[in-house]
């Protein structure tokens, strides 16, 4: 592993911690579907939440939830609809489904987090 | 959870039902329109999440489906903002279609970013359309109430945002807005400033204008520049006769389609003038574009549709006039669609007789080489002069009528002999769905127009001599009945026919 791939590791570490302290249940994390990964499925009562964790280091590419594009949250959406196509019982109790962003920014010290409920939707 | 909800589309100027259908379920969050929407309507979808939040309203992230059925008609522009928000919060249970056991009402708005409703077009059309399928409200932008209550029978709900469309539609409607005071809008007219009499001598044109008038029969007017034509022509507003209800609810409807109805005027009650440049295209006269809308033709519907330098239109514009001047209507047919949009206009036609303007002037030499002449007339085919009922030379005023003060009758005078013509007119033509003798039917001409011995005696000598069509000929007669309106003589006698032939034998038109 790589410099790069530690710091990704450490903030999906980091966002993972505060979710559980939000008061989330993880259900997965680095969630293998077909060829892609879903870094975290959490629930949350009624609320079931696909996030996508973005670290950026620094801002000369602006901030990490603007760099969660058009064909990430394409590829987000299709994924969280094969993982409940093969799950019909994990929609039980569920009335939200939601995608949700947690965006690590290392730009100034110490990093920050920030989670984005509901960044996005799959709208056609 | 599924809802439901009534609204209306568009097509020409028609309503047709649409039920907006939003089904809401807990899955990957999307929102998606579906039921042939157009750009506008996919556009909805931003509009309605931003006026939802704005309005203290939650947006649950659950998927959302909104259908609009029928999914074979074609769904376009805004004005189903509201009813697919209205749908969403009754599906998340924020809202109540309940109506209080009342019936259901239908929706339809646009919708701003902060809730607010925002007018649409066509809302006159679409509530007729409500009130035909049997639904018994209607709740809609306060901008288009008063032009909704225009209909006879539907209670009206104004509504400025979506929160109070939220309230009407849980109640079943608070207090309605209030049926509309027709012969009160009807009456009020705004005042003209230009007056008949403001034109110097042109007796005979001021003549014939006003026997136009009275049976809205189509005029060519030829002369040099600078005469009057386009004086004269201006001024015909002010000595038309005013819109009858049936007539007024017509144009507004035409109005209302095209977005051109005014703030403050709910029925439009003046005779409408219109004057495009002429430059304009086939399509801007006559009507068209993909969803076809109605051109210069039909919004002169019932008024003046005045073509300046008329022999200077495009060819393709004027003949596409041919159908609209005979039949009343035009037909456009495009890709998706073909519709019919009213177009019984008076045409008002004003042209040089030469392109120098001098042919036939008193003291000046017309410098134009014969053939460009004959060019010149050539760009008005028959079968379009043919139409023209009443043909009139327009010369420059002689010295002796540009001074003193009276100039003949104001136009509150011949608005008054013209008014009283048309009550004849319409006495006799109750029923038949026109207004004026100009586009009285072949049939009824035949049924209700009487020419005594001598008047017949002179047109059939008219048709042999001069060789007029068989339509020319009906049209003499139908001016020689509007002259015989404004004596209110009984039936038409030669005098009558003698004057509108007059009308019609120009040589120079005629090659």
């Amino acid at each position: 592993m790589n410099a790069r791939q530690h710091y990704g590791r450490a903030a999906e570490e980091a966002a993972a911690r505060y979710l559980i302290k939000a008061g989330w249940r993880l259900l997965g994390r680095n969630v293998r579907v077909g060829r892609g990964e879903l870094d975290i499925v959490a629930r949350r009562g009624p609320v079931l939440a696909f996030v996508e964790v973005k670290a950026r280091r620094t801002h000369t590419c602006g901030a990490p939830e603007d760099a969660v594009g058009a064909a990430k949250r394409r590829q987000v959406a299709r994924l969280a609809e094969l993982w409940l196509a093969a799950r019909p019982w994990a929609l039980k109790g569920i009335d939200e489904v939601r995608f949700d962003i947690v965006a690590v920014d290392s730009s100034a010290f110490p990093s920050t987090l920030r989670h984005l409920p509901a960044a996005f939707t799959l709208d056609r | 959870m599924l809802a439901s909800i009534a609204s209306e589309a568009l097509s020409g100027l028609e309503g047709k039902p649409v039920q907006v259908e939003a089904d809401v379920v807990a899955a990957a969050p999307a929102f998606s329109i579906v039921g042939l929407p157009d750009a506008a309507v996919q556009e909805s979808r931003e509009r309605v999440r931003a006026a939802i939040v704005n309005s203290a309203y939650a947006f649950p992230s659950r998927r959302i489906t909104v259908n609009l059925a029928p999914a074979d008609l074609r769904k376009e522009g805004p004005s189903f903002d509201l009813p697919i928000a209205l749908a969403f919060l009754v599906a998340t249970g924020q809202a109540s279609d309940g109506c209080d056991g009342r019936g259901p009402l239908a929706a339809l708005g646009e919708l701003g970013l902060d809730g607010t409703l925002r007018p649409v077009a066509g809302a006159l059309a679409l509530a007729e359309s409500v009130r035909r399928r049997g639904v018994r409200g209607l709740i809609l932008p306060a901008a288009n109430a008063a032009e909704a209550a225009l209909v006879a029978g539907l209670e009206v709900y104004p509504a400025r945002t979506l929160a109070e469309a939220v309230t009407q539609l849980a109640a079943g409607g608070g207090a309605a807005a209030p049926p509309a005071d027709l012969s009160a809008l009807l009456g009020s007219r705004p005042a003209s400033d230009a007056d008949f009499a403001d034109i110097m001598g042109q007796e005979q044109a001021k003549r014939a204008l006003e026997v136009a008038v009275a049976g809205a029969h189509n005029v060519l007017m030829s002369g040099p520049p600078g005469a009057g034509k386009t004086m004269l022509a201006r001024r015909l507003p002010s000595i038309m006769p005013p819109l009858t209800l049936d007539e007024a609810i017509e144009v507004t409807r035409i109005y209302s389609v095209a977005g051109l109805l005014p703030q403050d005027r709910a029925l439009i009650t003046q005779r409408p003038f219109r004057a495009p440049h002429h430059t304009i295209s086939s399509p801007g006269l006559v009507g068209g574009g993909g969803t076809p809308r109605p051109g210069e033709v039909s919004l002169a519907h019932l008024g003046v549709l005045f073509l300046d330098e008329f022999a200077e239109f495009r060819l393709s514009a004027l003949e596409g006039l041919r159908q609209p001047l005979e039949d009343g209507e035009v037909t456009i047919s495009r890709r998706l669609m073909s519709l019919t949009f009213p177009a019984r206009i008076m045409l008002v036609a004003a042209m040089n007789p030469c392109p120098c303007g001098y042919l036939g002037d008193r003291d000046r030499d017309c410098t134009c080489p014969a053939h460009r002449v004959r060019q010149y007339a050539s760009r008005l085919s028959g079968p379009l002069l043919d139409r023209i009922d009443l043909r009139l030379e327009v010369p420059r005023v002689p010295p002796q009528d540009r001074r003193g003060g009276a100039h003949g009758d104001s136009s509150t005078t011949v608005r008054a002999r013209v008014a009283a013509a048309r009550e004849h007119q319409l006495a006799r033509l109750a029923g038949s769905g026109v207004y004026a003798n100009a586009h009285m039917s072949a049939r009824n001409l035949r049924r209700l127009c009487s020419l005594d011995a001598d008047a017949t005696a002179l047109l059939d000598k008219a048709y042999e001599r001069l060789r007029l069509s068989a339509r020319a000929c009906d049209r003499v007669i139908r001016v020689a009945q509007t002259i015989a309106d404004l004596e209110a003589a009984p039936r038409i006698n030669s005098a009558h026919v003698a004057e509108s032939l007059s009308y019609r034998i120009r040589s120079r038109f005629d090659r």
